[in-house]
């Protein structure tokens, strides 16, 4: 055999092949001939090698370098970089998502380095139409051993003792099988193997047989022998013409060899395999389904007994087996079945090929020893979940197996285990689902896949998929009644029950499953009308209006502004949010995050559209009279958003309302919380005046406790309080030394600063924590005259952090520091002042229940950070040092109040609580949702009505005609974004940095609106016809 | 001879026989409807279900279809049973609810409400038609095509099939076409009119007469003492 220097391994998997590796082969053989290299350096097309979501995969040998993602363009600077001057290419290696550093070698990829291969050895080592490749790594050795040194019960006592388990899902063990087979009488006798991979998102029978073809016919023959079977069947779906093509050229490879036909190896053993194509049948996956078909039958189930090993293809005794089983016995007769129980767990044995798909970073095929935890698969080999996003779920065994919620994701895989959490092994099929998934959807979407791939005998089966599928598709359209579930409930069971084969036995699964884990989920589209996943079309008409929590129409006005009518823009803000100056600039716009023009393209600019509406109406400075309300009186305690929203609603409804504020300014987080460069007092004053002018009272410096107490209120003739207090009291630290003069609690800063009370801060400043008040007080700190040095100490990485983007950019943009993985250990004082904080660097380890590494201090990495002031801000929580000892109201551990979730009412009747008050720090939209229901509940519980509300599916109120666009706005429209302050002007100055948008800029960027209501729109009008 | 335990009690039955057979030899009775006497046993209705086996094993089964077995444990009526069966039959009245032989099995196994749209199919794929035509014909005109929610039962092609001899027997052996009930509308898919109510046609006439017509009695009258059959007509 020819010697060669290197070997470059073209992966020639589907995946692979499908993202152009024939191209790339092509494209090297050229580059290496032209550079005189054809002698030296050797091209071989290997089979899969699993990371199929990184290919074309080249892997260069001895080296072991893994290339990824090649493009032809590369070609020629890999070959000079790395054949000819010995240079490997890093641009070209594989970087892990967390990490910036590429990984040139494959075995020390996470992907690779956790995986054990037994099935999958040859994997991207041979290639797999030659046998020779084959054979010289061991190939046909247990063939050979099995032919000449083991009589048919050996093979089996060593299949048995190996505890073989069947790789198709069920997990009947295969030794048994086999034995049953082998005892019943009957002088012609067949072996099946399974080919008919149908699960979608499966595919490692596929790869089997496309990277390593002889494994499953050496494993064939050996079965065939046991049970003295002479001719053998491989049922292999017609949708796989590679690993059609490669068995059929491994088939003849071996006959030529002697290794199938008559006289196998000299030992008089004769056994032939033909090769059937199946035409694509779900159902034909089922071992007599799959028999019928191979006889030319239609595919359909049969009762089973007789089972196949009595009664199988043409009523003679039959051995099915899957793929991967198959795969596994050369490996048990060459090595022993001492060695394969070795590996595993008590009742499950060997290793497994899951296919490892959805939303996971590294896609593609893994092979694990049995007994792995679930967690240790999707963090340490799939890389964790892309785009910082939060796991729910994993669905294992395709169509007819579960969903496996996160907070079960320590699971070992096995069989018994998976079953227990309601789920099964099935073939290997693992999607990974984010938090943009709807359970309801998925289940969904199985129950279409199952009803339509039903072989429809069993009446339990036809029509319980079809009438679950029914009812889940009214559910997902908003349509769904209570009384829904516990039919689903009772007509899963009974499919499950009554159906005869395995496809309608677990036909149910997808439905039971997620009725298991995510009922809330099912009880959040029927009862509440919403889907928290934001993916059901029907319930949420377009992903920005239904996140909203106060139900902000954003597709019309972004539409008005689009025509260029700002005006009639501006109304349908004002419509729905009194506090629209506010939202304009300081919201997190969870609008955006679900936007569809953000998915493969950069979302749209909503709030900042939200601003030019405003900004660029004429109707805005209109004022009208103030309202004179008539009604009870309702007192609300605290002017944050939510109190002012609560009051504005409860004014319009002709209540008169009374705002109670504690300090000397109203606004409440909003004027003392957030600094006058992100929300000015001017556009805040705005917007308090409208809320005065619907007719409520806002009094300052009115506290709870110090100047009125509740019974006051009462008394005085209000008929309901609502506590909106907001949280405005910093955690504590923990650390030593915290209660040393310069040390700072975030809100006490801000809230002095933004009264301009004197902060007593000095030049270097640190501030512990991660979240918004730890920026917005570093930035804030940052503007001050004194301050010349601003550092953020967060213990985890930026990917963790708790704060908005938008805002961790600007602060680096002006200059603040922020040390990442750093925990503060101690406060180091001198003269009884701060003089630092000594710290401690960390890494990330375990993934925690969060979902996010844990971070680990490492020992020895102390030091300090010299400081004059350290501000801390951790996290907030409620002051309630109002309330008198003896007080009746039901709090959390957390200080905030407990309310029914629904009505916002407390434990003590009249009285309400919303916003942070009931939330701990969140977001300022979210208080003034609270507010608007606060207001609600209140006048239903004035008009002595039951508090009810009633619940409907997201929909617009007027119709915006669309847009038209031409060709050329189309290609060239690009997310607008917002005028900033240049970082260099915004020192010192406490000035407004967002400028906003131009006219002509939001007219453009409001034409990029995908217009999502109008889809459901269409549908609604039909369907009233 | 086989041994095996029938609700209860140990039994024999000749070997090969299936659960159902062995029930009626035992004078248990089992609901069928894909079941027809003389064709052979399909297992699709899923009415006939039986559970076998203790604890954790046991399953339900299709009497029809499964052969009895050396020691088999059957219980025909586990509460597993009757509620699998009823949700079987509640399905068939949501597709056929015109059918009366799907309403009187209704009536019988007091299934009270059905909770899913009716359809009022003409077709509820139980085969009887195609067993019919091939087993007892030997035409074999019709088969089954498509899968899933889309199975039919067709001429190949959906074209005038050569093999029809146009004999009527598919039509003599369907339980949805045939023996449509003529009696008053019922109200809700449910009729459960004929074996859990008076029967409408004494009160609606002074003289008896038959809604049922030439399609054979409904069976209400049965039970009164002051109607006798010969009166009827």
């Amino acid at each position: 055999m020819k010697q060669y220097r290197t070997h470059l391994l073209v992966c020639a998997g589907t995946g692979c092949v499908a993202a152009g590796s024939f191209e790339i082969k092509t494209t090297l053989e050229k580059e290496i001939t032209k550079r005189k290299l054809q002698n030296e350096v050797a091209i071989i097309s290997t089979g899969c090698n699993g990371f199929c979501e990184r290919g074309p995969i080249v892997v260069v040998q001895p080296d072991g370098i893994f290339y990824q993602r090649l493009k032809r363009e590369d070609i020629p600077l890999l070959v000079e970089e790395h054949l000819i001057k010995g240079r490997p290419v890093k641009k070209l290696m594989y970087v892990p998502p967390t990490e910036a550093a590429p990984i040139p070698r494959m075995m020390d990829i996470g992907f690779f380095k956790h995986q054990r291969l037994i099935v999958l050895r040859n994997r991207g080592r041979i290639d797999p139409e030659n046998i020779d490749e084959y054979i010289a790594f061991d190939g046909y050795r247990a063939l050979e051993k099995a032919l000449t040194d083991m009589t048919p019960e050996d093979i089996i006592k060593e299949v048995k003792d190996a505890g073989l388990r069947g790789r198709g899902g069920a997990g009947f063990p295969t030794g048994l099988k086999w034995e049953l087979c082998h005892k019943t009488a009957g002088n012609s006798k067949y072996v099946v193997c399974n080919a008919d991979e149908g699960d979608p998102g499966a595919f490692m029978d596929r790869s089997i047989l496309e990277a390593d073809p002889h494994a499953v016919l050496e494993g064939m023959i050996i079965g065939a022998r046991a049970i003295e079977a002479a001719k053998g069947f491989i049922y292999v779906r017609t949708e796989y013409p590679l690993a059609l093509r490669r068995i059929k050229i491994a088939i003849e490879q071996a006959e030529e060899y002697g290794l199938l036909g008559k006289n196998v190896l000299h030992t008089g053993f004769d056994f032939s395999i033909e090769v059937k194509r199946g035409a694509g049948a779900f159902v034909s996956g089922e071992e007599t389904s799959l028999l019928a078909a191979i006889e030319g039958k239609i595919g359909i189930p049969k009762q089973r007994p007789p089972y196949p090993v009595k009664q199988g293809l043409w009523r003679k005794p039959t051995n099915i087996n899957n793929v991967e089983t198959w795969a596994n016995v050369p490996h048990i007769i060459l090595r022993g079945a001492d060695w394969y129980s070795a590996i595993g767990t008590e009742g499950s044995k060997g290793t497994k090929i899951f296919s490892l798909v959805g939303k996971i970073s590294n896609t593609g095929l893994v092979e694990v020893p049995m007994g792995i935890t679930m967690k240790d698969i999707i963090y340490e080999i799939g890389g964790g979940i892309p785009n910082n996003k939060k796991i729910k779920a994993v669905q294992t065994g395709g169509p007819s197996g579960g969903c496996i919620p996160e907070n079960l994701l320590d699971l070992t895989i096995d069989y018994e285990s998976l079953k227990q959490a309601g789920s099964m092994m099935g073939s290997g099929g693992m999607i990974v689902m984010d938090e943009d998934t709807c359970m309801v959807d998925v289940a969904k979407y199985f129950m279409n896949f199952l009803r339509d791939e039903s072989c429809g005998k069993c009446l339990s089966c036809r029509e319980g998929t079809q009438r679950i599928w029914e009812i889940l598709d009214k559910i997902t359209k908003g349509r769904g009644r209570p009384e829904d579930i516990p039919l689903l409930e009772e007509l899963a069971v009974a499919t499950k029950d009554a159906s005869m084969c395995g496809l309608g036995q677990t036909a149910a699964n997808p439905v039971l499953s997620t009725l298991r884990y995510f009922r809330d989920e099912y009880q959040a589209h029927i009862k509440y009308k919403r889907c928290p996943a934001v993916v059901c079309k029907h319930i949420i008409s377009s992903p920005c209006q239904h996140t909203c929590p106060i139900d902000t129409e954003a597709p019309q006005y972004i539409a008005y502004i689009a025509h260029g009518q700002f005006d009639k823009a501006y109304d349908i803000i004002l419509k729905d949010n009194p506090l629209l100056n506010i939202c304009a600039r300081v919201c997190h716009h969870p609008c955006e995050t679900k936007c569809r023009a953000g998915q493969g393209g950069k979302p749209i600019s909503i709030r900042a559209l939200k601003r030019a509406a405003i900004e660029h109406s004429s109707t805005r400075k209109r004022t009208s009279k103030r309202r004179k309300p008539s009604g009870a009186k309702v007192a609300i305690i605290g002017s944050g958003p939510s109190g002012l929203m609560a009051a504005h609603d409860l004014a319009c409804r002709g209540y008169a309302s009374t705002v109670f504020e504690a300090l000397p300014v109203a606004g409440g987080m909003l004027a003392v919380g957030i600094p006058a460069y992100r929300l000015p007092k001017k556009a805040l004053k705005e917007d308090i005046d409208r809320v005065v002018r619907a007719g409520a009272e806002v009094m300052t410096n009115q506290k709870l406790g110090r100047d009125f107490t509740l019974d006051q209120l009462f008394k005085q003739g209000y008929k309901a309080v609502y506590i909106a207090i907001g949280a405005h009291k910093s955690i504590k630290l923990g650390i030593p030394n915290e209660d040393t003069a310069g040390v700072v609690p975030a809100m006490e800063f801000l809230t002095k600063q933004s009264l301009s009370e004197k902060t007593n801060i000095g030049a270097r400043i640190g501030v512990i924590g991660g979240g918004n008040s730890a920026v917005d007080a570093a930035r804030a700190a940052n503007r001050l005259p004194q301050v010349d040095d601003v550092t953020i100490i967060y213990r985890r990485t930026r990917n963790e952090m708790p704060a908005y983007a938008e805002e961790i950019e600007a602060a680096l943009e002006e200059g603040i520091n922020i040390q990442f993985l750093t925990a503060p250990t101690e406060i180091v004082m001198k003269d009884g002042r701060v003089a630092g904080v000594k710290c401690t660097r960390m890494e990330l380890g375990a993934v925690d229940q969060s979902g996010r590494r844990r971070p680990i201090p490492i020992k020895g990495s102390e030091s300090v950070f010299e400081l004059d002031t350290l501000i801390s801000a951790i996290s907030e929580q409620p002051d309630i040092s109002f309330l008198k000892k003896d007080h009746n109201f039901e709090i959390t551990g957390w200080n905030t109040f407990v309310v029914n979730e629904e009505t916002l009412a407390t434990n003590i009747p009249g009285v309400f609580a919303g916003g942070d008050a009931i939330r701990g720090p969140s977001s300022v939209i979210d208080a003034m949702a609270d507010g608007k229901k606060a207001a609600k509940a209140i006048d239903q519980y004035l008009s002595d009505k039951e508090i009810k509300f009633e619940y409907r599916v997201t929909r617009p109120s007027i119709y915006v005609e669309p847009v038209k666009l031409t060709v050329k706005e189309t290609l060239e429209s690009t997310r607008q974004v917002t005028w900033k302050l240049d970082p260099r002007k915004r020192a010192k100055n406490f000035n407004e940095v967002d400028l906003g948008l131009k006219k002509s800029a939001a007219i453009k960027e409001a034409k990029r609106c995908l217009r999502c209501d109008l889809e459901v729109r269409d549908e609604d009008e039909k369907e009233q016809k | 001879m086989i041994n095996f335990i029938l609700n209860g009690l140990e039994v024999q039955i000749q070997e090969g026989s299936t659960i159902l057979e062995a029930c009626k030899f035992y004078g248990i009775e089992i609901p069928t409807f894909c079941y027809y006497e003389g064709l052979s046993p399909y297992g699709g209705c899923r009415l006939c279900l039986v559970e076998i086996d203790k604890g954790e094993n046991s399953k339900l089964v299709s009497s029809c279809t499964y052969p009895v077995e050396e020691g088999l444990i059957v219980r025909t009526n586990t509460k597993r049973v009757v509620n699998a069966r009823k949700m079987m039959i509640e399905l068939l009245v949501s597709i056929c609810p015109q059918s009366k032989t799907i309403q009187d099995l209704a009536s019988k196994f007091h299934v009270t409400s059905v909770r899913f749209p009716a359809r009022h199919e003409d077709c509820v794929l139980c085969g009887r038609c195609v067993r019919m035509c091939k087993e007892q014909m030997q035409g074999g005109a019709i088969g089954f095509t498509n899968r899933g929610n889309k199975k039919k039962i067709e001429t190949p092609f959906n074209i005038k099939s050569e093999e029809c001899r146009l004999c009527g027997g598919c039509i003599y052996v369907c339980p949805a076409c045939q023996l449509r009930c003529q009696g008053p509308d019922a109200m809700t898919d449910l009729c459960s009119g004929c074996l859990s109510l008076e029967p409408t046609c004494i009160e609606a006439h002074e003289d008896y007469q038959c809604w049922m017509a030439t399609t054979g009695d409904c069976g209400t009258c049965e039970g009164r003492p002051d109607q006798k059959k010969s009166d009827k007509r």
